[in-house]
């Protein structure tokens, strides 16, 4: 793959000539005939970053306090314990199937789903105990159908939060240092490269706490089923992590090329400009996701119901830090820390 | 570009086409040539590639199932861990036969050898659970005299354990023996346990000696080695009880012994041979008048009998056959939805291009699923999840590069020059976020929680094919098409203005 460097700054002249001050005259032996800006694309997203920035803590604000002092919702993945999904012949109603479960003694609770079918969930139940509880239901509610049974121990609950865990934590690590790697050749070398990577995690981490934040409230301050988190909520955090960068690189890309090309913009009109070129990328790119989540999100059945929905406000939020965040946090850590 | 544009890369490209679409489809035609349902199972199919068969690997919550995951304690001292955790998934395997299951998935798990993961389709979980654990372990009992038994196997004798048990034996196999015509069982014995069986059979000959095949006197009780499963020194108690001793005496029952409680008693001998001479060396055979299914029946008891740790379930997961059924055409469903999203979005906002992009999505996703197919990955919910995301990251690559067309055409630049500029502009972005992406993957599906593995291969393989997809296969239809004069009108190309050459 050859270089970019052939991308002659008149080119994006013709982008920036609307900004005014850094226009330039395009070269008449490169392009045969000038070719006037098709849309005018000038906002300023880089003066107002601070709306943009205030934007995003009035979400993930009231989020961190939700996850501090509610925590979460814990699906059985992470909680431990047994929850046998079943549906009965005969429809009895949540009460009566609540009543049966309480005759047991066995701490067990009820939750009705979208199907027509229960949830029971019960502490950990040994393999004779969930035997024993099968036949009960049957006994009280008569003929059953047992569509999935879960059975998860203490040890193996811990060991999925830890997992979980250690998996986020690896990912941001190895993708500040790709980043890194990656963009050490702008000017300004390593540091600048660090600036590029450490902008993206900040960016990254915006997302993760937007959707854990929300996670938190759905499930604990408005207690719906859909807000708890287990192992696939954990799959939607790390995709949410690989699409944002995904957006954020490509600005970063796009930033790096204009560093090149142009010599004659400030930092702030670079970043600024670059925003523009790769905004309707991520936007389409995101939109086309939107759409095959929100397939799966109405077509999809139960258990893909919590995770599109984790999805779909993992890439919403990655798009909008991508473009409002990830940039300007950029260039406020330039002006914190100049490279020349 | 040149290289991504020459004809090896094409035929390259027409090469994966062609295989995708003979993996994908084959087992179609074959249906409908032979009039066969679209559906459901049919003789000769899955084909059969010498052993390498050719279908969608379904896992637990697609198929239905049972899926255990085991802790191993009580390790027997002094062996090697991972030898005792192979023995184990073998017991394990054993005992899962019976249960008549396809394709159980039995596999050691564990930073310490320490854990076994047990995969069965269609069984539920209370029956795997009774046959895995039932812990039946073997005993080689001698005999003693003692007049007041009455009947068993000797009558006149009790048991009395040895200490030589089902820890002590490595395997035991059904064989037809150097003759040639008749079945034998063949027992290995461990280190340990060849010199325990070497004093055994020792005593055995020297209690009345003589050849066992001439000599009447040689044939007494005590040259007798019996093997039990599950016998205690209680049951041995009981031995001047006839009915009792009966019962204990009859063939090992297992379903008895799985569900057994202390007032039950089961059936527990596995057999009870003769020692025709002293055995060193740890190599046993038992003869008889055996036939193949009886030899192998022995084999196995031997074998499940010998679980050499005690078995603890962590986590257990049941899925209905159903309700995997349910899911499989729900995502589906939405996967295909999603797609048709994806492709009419593309053709209405890309026109041309988009038609183009969509032709390489379909390349993309039918090469992945051939991946699929014949790596084998099993497919999971999640990981069906992972795979329609992975079409979404193939969009990506794609609107990169139309984003950036435009933007070249609008500069001034030919058709040509402008797709070839574009893809080139466009690379840097797509190679690192899709780099972004696989080692996500990568991590995942080395430290992720196991319901997360599915999603990272599937993820993975389809970024991985993603990127071929749109660098070579976009970019080369992009460059045979668009080089067709009637393509050149900006309605076409969804762009404002074409420069002409």
């Amino acid at each position: 793959m050859s270089e970019v460097s052939d991308v002659r700054a008149e080119e994006q002249g013709a982008d920036i000539a609307p900004d005014g001050g850094a226009a330039a005259q395009p070269n008449a032996g490169a392009a045969a005939q000038p070719v006037p800006e098709p849309h005018v694309r000038r906002l300023n997203i880089i003066g107002r970053r601070n709306l943009f920035f205030a934007l995003s803590l009035i979400i993930i604000i009231p989020g961190i306090v939700s996850m501090a002092t509610r925590h979460f919702a814990l699906g059985i993945d992470f909680a431990g314990g047994t929850e046998i999904t079943a549906s009965f012949a005969n429809h009895p109603s949540l009460a009566e199937v609540q009543r049966a479960v309480d005759a047991e003694n066995l701490n067990g609770t009820v939750i009705e789903t979208s199907g027509g079918s229960y949830i029971v969930r019960y502490p950990p139940l040994n393999a004779a105990q969930v035997t024993g509880v099968q036949n009960d239901l049957q006994s009280r509610l008569g003929s059953t159908n047992v569509q999935q049974i879960l059975v998860v121990g203490a040890t193996i609950a811990g060991e999925t939060i830890l997992l979980s865990l250690l998996a986020v934590v690896a990912a941001a690590v190895a993708i500040l240092a790709l980043l890194a790697w990656r963009f050490h050749n702008v000017p300004g070398g390593w540091r600048a490269g660090f600036q590029f990577g450490g902008s993206a995690l900040l960016a990254l981490l915006h997302d993760v706490f937007i959707l854990t934040g929300v996670f938190s409230i759905l499930g604990k301050v408005f207690d719906l089923r859909i807000g708890e988190i287990d192992a696939f909520f954990v799959t939607a955090v790390l995709t949410v992590v690989g699409f944002s960068v995904h957006d954020t690189i490509v600005v970063f890309d796009r930033i790096r090329e204009n560093l090149r090309v142009s010599q004659r913009l400030s930092f702030e009109q670079i970043v600024n400009l670059s925003i523009m070129q790769t905004a309707a990328r991520s936007i389409i790119t995101s939109f086309t996701v939107v759409l095959v989540l929100a397939a799966i999100f109405i077509s999809g059945g139960e258990t893909l119901r919590g995770l599109s929905l984790a999805l779909l406000i993992g890439i919403i939020s990655g798009t909008y830090s991508s473009i409002f965040n990830a940039a300007p946090l950029l260039v406020v850590w330039r002006r914190l820390q100049p490279l020349r | 570009m040149q290289l991504v544009l020459s004809w090896p890369i094409r035929l390259f490209v027409v090469g994966v086409l062609v295989f995708s679409l003979f993996v994908d489809g084959a087992g179609y035609v074959y249906r409908i040539a032979n009039h066969y349902p679209l559906t459901g199972n049919v003789a000769g199919l899955p084909p059969n590639f010498g052993g390498w068969q050719l279908y969608f690997h379904r896992g637990l919550d697609l198929a239905g199932g049972t899926h255990i995951d085991y802790q191993l304690t009580n390790f027997p001292a002094g062996q090697n861990r991972a030898d005792v955790q192979q023995r184990t998934i073998a017991v394990i395997n054993k005992r899962v036969n019976s249960l008549g299951v396809s394709e159980p998935e039995i596999r050691g798990a564990g930073s310490s050898n320490d854990r076994i993961t047990v995969d069965l389709a269609g069984v539920n979980a209370a029956q795997a659970q009774k046959t895995i654990g039932a812990v039946s372990k073997l005993v080689y009992t001698k005999w003693v005299p003692d007049s007041k038994v009455t009947n068993g196997p000797e009558a006149g004798y009790k048991p009395a354990l040895t200490g030589l048990t089902g820890d002590d034996i490595s395997s035991a196999t059904a064989t037809i023996d150097s003759t040639g015509t008749s079945w034998v069982v063949n027992i290995q014995f461990t280190s340990a346990g060849a010199t325990k069986f070497d004093n055994l059979t020792r005593e055995n000959v020297n209690a009345c000696p003589g050849d066992t095949t001439t000599s009447l006197t040689a044939n007494c009780a005590q040259r007798h080695l019996a093997i039990w499963l599950d016998m205690t020194q209680a049951d041995i108690d009981h031995w001047d009880d006839a009915s009792y001793v009966a019962k204990v005496a009859s063939p090992y029952d297992a379903a008895c012994l799985a569900s057994q409680t202390p007032n039950t008693v089961c059936g527990k001998l596995l057999t009870d041979p003769i020692t025709r001479e002293e055995i060193a060396g740890g190599q046993a055979q038992i003869s008889g008048s055996f036939t193949q299914q009886s030899a192998n029946d022995l084999a196995t008891g031997i074998n499940s009998g010998s679980l050499p740790v005690d078995l603890v379930a962590l986590d257990v997961t049941q899925v209905s056959a159903t309700l995997g059924a349910e899911s499989v055409k729900l995502s589906l469903a939405a996967g295909l939805l999603g797609l048709a999203i994806v492709v009419l979005f593309m053709i209405i906002y890309y026109r041309v291009p988009g038609l183009l992009a969509s032709l390489a999505l379909l390349f993309y996703a039918g090469a992945v699923l051939a991946v699929f197919k014949v790596l084998p990955v099993t497919l999971t919910l999640a990981g069906i999840t992972g795979f329609i995301l992975s079409v979404g990251m193939a969009v990506d690559a794609n609107v990169l590069i139309f984003e950036r067309f435009k933007e070249e055409v609008r500069a001034g630049r030919t058709i040509t020059a402008a797709v070839d500029a574009a893809v080139r502009r466009a690379w840097p972005a797509i190679r690192d976020s899709n780099t972004s992406t696989f080692i996500t993957c990568v991590i995942l599906g080395f430290i992720g929680p196991s319901a997360v593995k599915g999603f990272a291969i599937t993820l993975g393989i389809g970024v991985a094919a993603s990127l071929i997809s749109s660098i070579i296969v976009t970019h080369n239809l992009l460059a045979i098409v668009l080089t067709a004069g009637g393509f050149r009108r900006p309605a076409l190309l969804g762009v404002d203005r074409v420069r002409s050459v």
